[in-house]
């Protein structure tokens, strides 16, 4: 018995068939880019025909004919959920894409380009940080005359702070460490120590960061069309989706939020589901496991 | 239970105010009195600019504070108020309007000719937004005043209508955050995005309210609805998706309007640009068979039923009900097929099979623009967006912030509301010399003989004399600014404002309210009773 547990606790085969971890990895992170790759592809080939008004369908429930229900304008609720998720996941993969690379330079720059160079990137982070995003967001989708171009921007250019800053203490770390510093004493300069020693380290913590900001931007990007600086109300957008629906929560129409906010959550879910198991796989520390 | 407890909390109140303000007056009677006495009102939205006529307050529905020279009765007809009468001078140039002298405001001066003189006085020269620039002057005199216009104008009698007067010695900076009048209400407390408190003016001269004490809460739509759901409040204005839901103990009241909303075309050919350097006209509106077919296909009938919940009117013009109304305006519609006809006669056909017409090369297509934030704009823009695509017109839906419209609305098609109880809105919108000023004729639109009927009414010597050229500006056989003539605008619908009201109060006879949901409703507040 104690030594069942014991195998158990090692991971071993105990009779009941189990996947080593790789496997349940592969499986998982498959799975999770399946759904995705449902969404997005979902989206291309629904066409614009259930984002029709037709006022004799309003406020229904959710039946075979409309999986999700309607809305109060009789659009179905299945495309405007799929259209909306791909959408937000394209601005989210993009604004959180961009927020990174921003990161990665700024953090290396400031670990390798000397004293001044990190005096310079550590204050623009700090008053980066000291300014709270949305007012930054709005600000510059407002400057970018807003819609998507602006909303697009606007994610980019504000969420790339936090990990600039742990990108940069992890590559100062790794400056004095005895491989740089025998790397420096042989006269590589600066850009190659960057790229070819620092880089390579930071890898996981950039995927990490990457799959952090994700959820936040595709929150944010809903904040920002809430507030009517983003795309046109009557856009399917996950976040005009749910603020509208709130108006109709005491009216009993529950389908309005419930299937948009758990196809958000399932999508934030799976991304998080990928990078967590890619993780895994990259880092030194537990690639063995 | 819930009417002691408010009972108790208001005469509280009361006895804070009473001891406070005047010492000595008669505290209430029982809980049950002041509970009798007493209605909480969730209907309107807070004034921006405060409780000031001189600044717009009291525009749509009552001024309460204040009181009028003439007011409108329930069939809207002009009455008097705080004058005895007026008269206009054969020239048109002259109105006399002898006062009442036993009307006083509420801190008991007594209301004369001067404080007529100085609230004129004051509207005309500070950046009001009443608009009184055909005012030469005002004389006071013993029990009358004398206005002084540069040219007649028969809807100046609405600057009568409309505008509150205000004391001269009790005027300052102030003023329209303690408003002091001689309205049926005085003035107790102002919590700027809470409430406004106020009491019966013991000093009215004339038929006192029922109500001792009123209590508006600036509440908005949903949450006026939980707090009639609450039993908070006795009367809730709420929006027509909250309508299918009963509300115990309240019922709901559906009232007429002139509340509209409308699509506003550019009317001339795209190219010229305003002082601001905003672009001006649009090449597909500028035809007329195009906004005539979108008049024409659109049901309005089916946008009442769809979106307002069947709690509205189909609109043909800006004015459905009202004395100026021309009801020759009215024109067949929800018909996909004539419209079709219409386009094709004009030569618009679809020669390219992608389902939208075109001629000499241009697509049957614009932009329509709406307010992002209101969404029975956002609907009505996507259900006639899909309406006209039966007749092969495509209109791409836009929302955007008002900021932005205004940069937008004279070369693409907006989605605006209007209505009022002073047919120069009417003027406003179709007159050739308000193109492109504020919100008006966003379009620029002008035809020589709208202009001239108008300015026939305009040079009328009386309100009646003027309804028959207001009508005939709207239809007069040949050409007109509504749908059957220059068809500037496709208006839609007429938007009923609904209430809850608490079964036991009976709030008289409601007149057709103007655009603006919520203030109208006090208009009649004087036959305002509980029910036995």
């Amino acid at each position: 018995m104690i030594r069942r547990h014991m195998l158990q606790a090692a991971g071993m085969n105990t009779g009941i068939p189990r996947w080593n971890g790789r496997i349940r990895t592969a499986i998982s992170v498959s799975g999770a880019i399946a759904l995705l790759a449902v969404i997005m592809l979902g989206s291309r080939l629904m066409g614009s025909e259930g984002l029709a008004v037709s006022l004799e369908e309003r406020n229904m429930a959710p039946s075979p004919a409309h999986l999700f229900g309607t809305d109060w304008l009789g659009r179905d609720m299945l495309s405007r959920t799929v259209k909306g998720l791909a959408l937000s996941i394209q601005v989210g993969l993009l604004g959180a894409a961009c927020s990174t690379l921003i990161a990665a330079v700024m953090g290396l720059a400031a670990a390798t380009l000397g004293r001044a160079a990190d005096r310079c990137i550590s204050w623009l982070i700090d008053v980066s940080l000291s300014v709270p995003h949305l007012v930054m967001l709005i600000l510059i989708a407002f400057v970018c005359g807003g819609g998507m171009k602006g909303v697009a921007i606007g994610i980019m250019l504000t969420h790339w702070p936090s990990l600039a800053r742990v990108v940069r203490a992890e590559a100062l770390q790794l400056m004095s460490a005895d491989f740089v510093l025998v790397s420096r004493k042989l006269g590589r300069s600066r850009m190659w120590i960057a790229s070819r020693h620092l880089a390579p380290h930071i890898g996981p913590q950039l995927l990490v960061g990457f799959l952090m900001l994700f959820p936040h931007a595709v929150l944010h990007e809903a904040a920002i069309t809430f507030l009517g600086l983003g795309m046109s109300p009557h856009q399917p957008a996950i976040g005009i989706i749910l603020s509208e629906s709130m108006r109709y929560l005491s009216t009993g129409m529950w389908w309005l939020a419930v299937f948009p906010g758990a196809g958000l959550l399932l999508a934030v879910w799976a991304f998080d589901r990928i990078g967590g198991h890619l993780r895994r796989l990259t880092d030194p520390g537990s690639v063995r496991l | 239970m819930r009417r002691s407890v408010l009972g108790f909390i208001s005469a509280l109140l009361l006895v804070t105010i009473a001891t406070g303000c005047a010492e000595g007056r008669d505290e209430p009677g029982s809980e049950e009195q002041a509970a009798q006495d007493g209605l909480v009102l969730a209907v309107g939205s807070e004034p921006e600019t405060g409780f000031d006529p001189v600044k717009g307050w009291g525009r749509y529905g009552s001024p309460l504070f204040q009181s009028t020279l003439l007011k409108r009765d329930d069939q809207l007809k002009i009455v008097n108020d705080l004058a005895t009468g007026y008269k206009v001078s054969g020239d048109g140039l002259t109105w006399t309007v002898k006062l009442r002298g036993d009307a006083v405001f509420s801190d008991g001066e007594k209301l004369t000719s001067d404080d007529v003189k100085f609230t004129f006085d004051t509207a005309a020269s500070g950046g009001s937004s009443i608009d009184l620039t055909n005012l030469e002057s005002v004389e006071a005199a013993e029990g009358q005043v004398k206005f002084k216009l540069k040219k007649p104008q028969s809807t100046f009698v609405y600057h009568l209508i409309t505008t509150g007067i205000v004391p001269e010695h009790a005027y300052s900076d102030g003023y329209a955050e303690h408003p002091v009048g001689s309205g049926p209400y005085t003035f107790v407390q102002w919590d700027k995005g809470q409430q406004l408190i106020v009491q019966a003016n013991p000093n009215y001269y004339g038929d006192k309210p029922s109500f001792k004490r009123l209590t508006f809460l600036f509440l908005q739509e949903d949450a006026a609805f939980a707090a009639a759901k609450a039993g908070s409040v006795d009367v809730a204005y709420i929006p027509s998706t909250f309508s299918s839901q009963a509300v115990k103990g309240m019922r709901l009241e559906d009232i007429k309007t002139v509340d509209n909303r409308g699509i506003a075309f550019p009317y001339v050919k795209a190219g010229a640009k305003t002082d601001e350097g905003y672009p001006i006209g649009n090449d597909v509106t500028a035809d007329e068979t195009i906004r005539k077919a979108i008049n024409t296909v659109i049901d309005r009938q089916r946008l009442v039923d769809g979106i307002l919940e069947g709690y509205g009117s189909p609109a043909y013009t800006a004015v459905d009900g009202l004395p100026w109304w021309n009801e020759q305006s009215v024109i067949e519609d929800g018909d996909a097929a004539a419209a079709k006809q219409m386009l094709a006669d004009a030569g618009w056909k679809d020669t390219n099979n992608d389902g939208i017409v075109d001629k000499g090369g241009l697509e049957a297509v614009f932009t329509l623009l709406y307010p992002s934030g209101d969404m029975t704009r956002q609907a009505l823009a996507l259900a006639a967006s899909e309406m006209v695509q039966a007749a092969g017109i495509r209109m791409n839906v836009e929302g955007k912030s008002w900021d932005e419209i205004e940069k937008l609305m004279h070369s693409n098609a907006v989605l605006l509301g209007w209505g009022s109880h002073d047919p120069l809105e009417m003027y406003n919108l179709y007159s050739s010399i308000y193109g492109g000023v504020d919100y008006y004729n966003t379009g620029f639109y002008a035809n020589e003989s709208v202009d001239k009927w108008m300015d026939k009414a305009l040079d009328a010597r009386s309100e009646q004399q003027s309804l028959e050229f207001w009508k005939k500006a709207q239809w007069d056989g040949q050409t007109g600014l509504s749908a059957k003539g220059d068809a500037p605008w496709a208006w839609l619908v007429n938007i009923d404002h609904l209430y809850l009201v608490n079964d036991k109060l009976d709030i008289g006879e409601q007149r057709i309210q103007p655009h603006g949901h919520g203030w109208p409703i006090t208009d009649n507040i004087e036959d305002w009773a509980w029910r036995e």
